[in-house]
């Protein structure tokens, strides 16, 4: 998570400067930290418009907490992704039927995953990587769109998720366990079966 | 072919994975300008406004600016006159009356009292 921007100014020193009435440094932040968080929900909750709910909440709570913020205690972008997340984690929650699969009780698939990704088109792999996703226990989610596709790295997880940084790893490696058996189960309904 | 258990397959199958998560990652949802304008918007509005200075908005008028100056230089005024004018112009301040004649005329505001002391 890059604290600085083009200018090199931390985000911390934004948010400050929001605080004290700086209205540049308030939308340095919006174009900083919006997309990237937007980007996190929209794969976690699998709906744009949830995640820009979730996004503006988050975002909210930033400008509420700017005058009060506590320097050098957590990094502004940590404390958003843990906020994105807490709240993504609550609308999870609600959804009374997801029909998810516990992805972990399927056993080890028995297929050719890279022959059947190479035929597909980027589009194709990023739909299928997203419904993949879409069908992973919660937890799982979080981590691996995390570390595989926002590129954290475990400690931070560790930080935004509230939990060791060993439990991180044994997220990730189920999810993306849970991932393969899931992409390789719906080969034939996307309509790479035959590789 | 089983690949679940060949160390080898796994190892493409994790690269099929990678394969992926960098299409997720080069076809990442954007967040729409219509919506980071409304987090602009959000941050416009929340945003703290400084407080305002003590010092009043319009600047003071010269007359209340020395108000008291004015008030304090005519009541000195008035005084300096009298004393000018008993000085100069004795003639026109009335003498002091004689008793009798203020026990007179306290008589006529305190009709009550019993003023015959005073005329001894």
């Amino acid at each position: 998570m890059d604290q600085s921007n083009e200018t090199g100014t931390p985000d911390e020193a934004l948010l400050i400067a929001f605080a004290n009435g700086d209205g540049a440094a308030g939308q340095a932040l919006v174009a900083r930290l919006g997309p990237m968080l937007f980007g996190y929900a929209a794969r976690v909750l699998g709906d744009p418009a949830e995640a820009e709910d979730v996004v503006q909440d988050v975002m909210m709570k930033l400008w509420k907490l700017a005058p009060d913020w506590r320097q050098g205690e957590a990094k502004v972008s940590t404390w958003a992704y843990r906020v994105t997340v807490n709240l993504c984690t609550d609308r999870l929650r609600r959804r009374k039927t997801r029909g998810q699969v516990d992805l972990d009780t399927i056993a080890e698939p028995a297929a050719d995953l890279k022959s059947a990704v190479e035929q597909m088109t980027e589009a194709d792999r990023a739909t299928a990587l997203q419904d993949a996703l879409d069908a992973l226990p919660d937890r799982q989610r979080q981590a691996v769109v995390l570390r595989h596709i926002e590129g954290l790295s475990n400690p931070e997880i560790a930080g935004i998720m509230d939990i060791g940084v060993e439990a991180v790893e044994s997220l990730t490696a189920r999810g993306k366990r849970a991932l393969k058996a899931a992409l390789i189960g719906r080969k034939d309904e996307l309509g790479y079966g035959h590789g | 072919m089983n690949w679940g258990t060949d160390m080898d397959n796994e190892k493409l199958d994790d690269d099929a994975l990678d394969a992926l998560f960098a299409a997720g990652k080069a076809q990442a949802p954007e967040a729409t300008p219509a919506f980071l304008a409304r987090l602009n918007a959000d941050a416009a509005a929340a945003m703290p406004r400084p407080a305002p200075l003590a010092v009043p908005s319009g600047a003071p008028s010269l007359f209340t600016r020395f108000k008291g100056l004015f008030a304090a230089s005519g009541l000195s005024g008035a005084a300096a006159l009298g004393v000018w004018i008993g000085f100069v112009m004795p003639d026109l301040v009335p003498t002091v009356s004689p008793v009798s004649e203020d026990v007179a005329g306290l008589t006529m505001f305190l009709p009550g009292a019993d003023l015959s002391m005073l005329s001894e």
